[in-house]
C-alpha cells in the first residue's frame, strides 16, 4: 500500500521514505541501546582498564603505591616456571579432550540418526548431564573416582582388594576429562544429530541407486556435508577446554580444607586464578589472562585457515542460503 | 544375496542398540550413583568393601540437608538472582535481537559483528578486568553486578531471538507500521508474544546459567551472602568438623531437581536452543 501511495505522488513519498528511514535507524539505536550501552560500559572499558592494570603492580588496594611496570609482568610470565608447566598441560588436556568429545558425540549422532526406536528418549538421557550444575557434577564424580570410597576403586577391590587408583591426584587428568565429557557429550550430540538430518536425503538415496555402499555414503557424503558442523564444534571446544578450571578448582575445594589442585590437572586457568584470588596479583593476573587470550585468538585463526584444506564451503553457501 | 544382507543389516542395528544402551549405562550411572549415594548412612558410604545399596533408604539424609544449614536462604538467593537476571536479560536480548533482525540503521552490520565476534572471544579474559571494576566501584558482595549484567544483554540470547525473529513474516509488521503503531508497540504487543518458544528457551538457559555458576558468586560474595552452588562445593560439617558427605550428596540432589523439572518441561525447545546457539544448557 505504501508503495502504491509512493508512485503516484513522487515527492511526498519520497519525504515519507527518508522519514520512515530516520525513524527506522533511530529506533535501531533505541533498541540495542541496553547491549551497546553494556558492551561499552561492562566490556570494552573494564578491557581497556585491565589492560593498563596488566602494566602495574596493582594488588586491588594499592592505589596510592601504584607503579607502571611496563610489560615486566609479561617478560615474567616467560620466567614462571609454573605458568609454562600449566599451559603445557591446557595443551595436553586440550589435545586430549577436544578430539575424543568431537568423537564420541559425533559417533552417538551418527548412530541416533538412524531409525532406532527410542530416538527421542535416548537423546533426551544423553543431553541430561548437560542440565547438572558443575558443582553437583563433580560431586556426583568424586564419589566415583574417590581413592578410598569411590564405587571404581572399590568395585576393583572385589577383584584385587585393596586397590587405590589415585583418579582424583595423580590421574586426575583421566578424572576431569571424563567428568568434561559426560557433561558435554549431550549438546554436542544434539547440534551434530541437527546437522546430519540437514543432509538430503535425495543425495544418499541417488548414492544408493549407483551402487555406492554405506562406507563410501560415509566417506563421500556424509563427512563433507558435515565439515562445516564439525568445524564450528572444533572452534567451540577448543575455546572451552582452553579456559576449563571450574571442575579442577572443585575438584579440590570439595575434598579436604586446604587441598591443592593436583599437578596433573594444574591447568592454565588454576595458575592464573591463583595468581589473581591467592595472591592478589591483579597486574600479574591479567598480564596471564592475556596471554590466553593470545594463544586462544592465534588457535582459532589456525583452525579457520586450516578451514580451506578439509571443510567443504558449498554446503557452508547452501545453509546461507536456507537462512 | 538379499538374506545376507538383511543379517547384516540386523547386525549392524543390534551393534547400534549395543552401544546406545552401553552409553546409556555410562552415562546415568553418575546420577543414578549420585542418589544411591544420597540415601546412604555416612558409615555404608565409608565402608569397606563396598555396599552398593543401602541397608534402609536414609530419606533423614534429605530433612539433614535443608535443615542442618540454612538451606532455604541460600536456595532463595540462587532463585531470585536467577529470576532477576532472567526477567533483564530476555528483554533486553530480545530487544537487541529485534534491532539486529526487523530495523535498518547505518553501522547495523558492523554492530552485529560485533556480536558474533563476542561469541568466539573466550569470555573469562572479560570475566576478570569487569571484577576489577566492580570492586574498585565497591559492587563486589552485593548482587547489583547481576542487575548490570541483565541489563547488558547476552550475545548468544541476542543471536538467538534475532534468529527467531527473522522467521516472522514482513507483512505483520507492514500492516502494523500502516496503521500507525510504534516500534515499541510492535515489539512488545506482536513480536513478544508470538515469540513464545524462544522466550522459553532464552529463560530456562539464563536461569540454569545464575543457578549452576559456581565461579561467578565465588569471587564476588562473601560467605555470608553467598549462592547455594558456593554452598554445596564444600561438604556439611557434622559439630566436631567432619564432613557429611552423603547428607551433601542429597542437598545436591535437592538443588538439581528444579533444572532438571525445567528440562523436562522445556526440552524440544531447549534442544533446539542449543543447535542454533551452540550454548549448552
Amino acid at each position: 500500500m505504501v508503495a502504491v501511495s509512493a508512485l503516484a505522488r513522487p515527492i511526498a513519498g519520497w519525504r515519507l521514505v527518508r522519514r520512515r528511514r530516520a525513524r527506522r535507524t533511530l529506533a535501531f539505536y533505541a533498541f540495542i541501546a541496553p547491549w551497546l550501552l553494556g558492551f561499552v560500559v561492562l566490556t570494552v572499558v573494564p578491557l581497556i582498564l585491565g589492560f593498563l592494570t596488566s602494566l602495574t603492580n596493582y594488588d586491588g588496594l594499592n592505589l596510592a603505591s601504584l607503579r607502571f611496570l611496563g610489560l615486566a609482568n609479561y617478560r615474567r610470565i616467560l620466567s614462571d616456571a609454573d605458568a609454562r608447566f600449566a599451559l603445557g598441560r591446557t595443551l595436553l588436556w586440550s589435545a586430549i579432550n577436544t578430539p575424543l568429545w568431537l568423537v564420541c558425540s559425533f559417533t552417538l549422532a551418527l548412530i541416533l540418526n538412524q531409525e532406532v526406536r527410542g530416538r527421542g528418549l535416548f537423546r533426551t538421557l544423553y543431553y541430561l548431564p548437560s542440565v547438572i550444575p558443575a558443582v553437583a557434577a563433580v560431586w556426583a564424580w568424586k564419589i566415583i573416582l574417590d581413592r578410598n570410597y569411590g564405587l571404581i576403586n572399590g568395585l576393583l577391590s572385589v577383584f584385587q582388594p585393596g586397590t587405590a587408583i589415585p583418579w582424583l591426584s595423580e590421574y586426575a587428568l583421566y578424572g576431569v576429562t571424563a567428568i568434561a565429557l559426560w557433561s558435554g557429550l549431550g549438546s554436542g550430540m544434539v547440534i551434530f544429530l541437527a546437522g546430519l538430518q540437514g543432509i538430503p536425503e535425495e543425495l544418499i538415496e541417488a548414492a544408493r541407486i549407483d551402487g555406492a555402499g554405506t562406507g563410501r555414503i560415509f566417506r563421500h557424503i556424509t563427512i563433507p556435508l558435515m565439515t562445516p558442523v564439525i568445524f564450528f564444534q572444533l572452534v567451540m571446544a577448543l575455546i572451552s577446554s582452553f579456559q576449563q578450571f571450574v571442575i579442577p578448582l572443585l575438584l579440590t575445594t570439595s575434598g579436604a580444607q586446604g587441598a591443592v589442585t593436583p599437578r596433573s590437572v594444574y591447568l592454565y586457568m588454576i595458575h592464573t586464578y591463583r595468581q589473581l584470588f591467592t595472591y592478589q596479583r591483579f597486574g600479574y593476573g591479567v598480564a596471564l589472562l592475556w596471554v590466553l587470550f593470545v594463544v586462544v585468538m592465534a588457535l582459532t585463526v589456525l583452525v579457520f585457515r586450516s578451514a580451506s584444506y578439509w571443510v567443504y564451503y558449498e554446503a557452508l553457501a547452501e545453509e546461507g542460503r536456507g537462512r | 544375496m538379499k538374506r545376507r544382507k538383511s543379517v547384516r543389516r540386523l547386525m549392524r542395528f543390534g551393534l547400534s542398540y549395543l552401544v546406545l544402551v552401553v552409553v546409556t549405562l555410562l552415562v546415568s550411572l553418575p546420577i543414578l550413583w549420585l542418589v544411591i549415594t544420597s540415601l546412604k548412612k555416612e558409615i555404608e558410604y565409608l565402608s569397606y568393601p563396598i555396599k552398593i545399596l543401602p541397608r534402609s533408604p536414609q530419606w533423614g539424609n534429605y530433612v539433614k540437608a535443608v535443615m542442618l544449614v540454612p538451606f532455604g536462604k541460600y536456595a532463595a538467593r540462587s532463585f531470585l538472582l536467577g529470576v532477576t537476571f532472567t526477567t533483564l536479560a530476555v528483554c533486553t536480548s530480545a530487544m537487541s535481537g529485534f534491532g539486529f533482525a526487523r530495523l535498518e540503521a547505518p553501522g547495523k552490520d558492523r554492530l552485529f559483528m560485533v556480536v558474533i565476534a563476542l561469541l568466539i572471544v573466550p569470555g573469562i579474559v572479560m570475566t576478570i578486568p569487569q571484577f576489577i571494576v566492580f570492586s574498585r566501584l565497591g559492587l563486589t558482595d552485593t548482587y547489583w553486578p547481576w542487575v548490570l549484567w541483565g541489563l547488558a544483554a547476552s550475545p548468544f540470547h541476542i543471536f538467538m531471538f534475532r534468529q527467531f525473529f527473522t522467521t516472522i513474516p514482513r507483512e505483520l509488521e507492514d500492516a502494523a507500521e500502516v496503521d500507525g503503531c510504534g516500534m515499541q508497540r510492535l515489539f512488545w504487543q506482536i513480536f513478544m508474544p508470538n515469540s513464545k518458544p524462544v522466550i522459553a528457551t532464552s529463560a530456562i538457559f539464563n536461569f540454569s546459567w545464575v543457578w549452576g555458576d559456581y565461579f561467578t558468586p565465588l569471587i564476588y560474595l562473601s560467605d555470608a551472602k553467598t549462592t547455594l552452588a558456593v554452598k554445596l562445593s564444600t561438604a556439611y560439617l557434622d559439630p566436631k568438623g567432619n564432613p557429611l558427605i552423603t547428607t551433601t550428596l542429597a542437598a545436591c540432589v535437592i538443588y538439581c531437581l528444579p533444572l532438571v523439572a525445567l528440562f523436562f518441561l522445556g526440552q524440544r525447545h531447549i534442544l533446539r536452543g542449543v543447535v542454533t546457539t551452540g550454548l549448552k544448557g
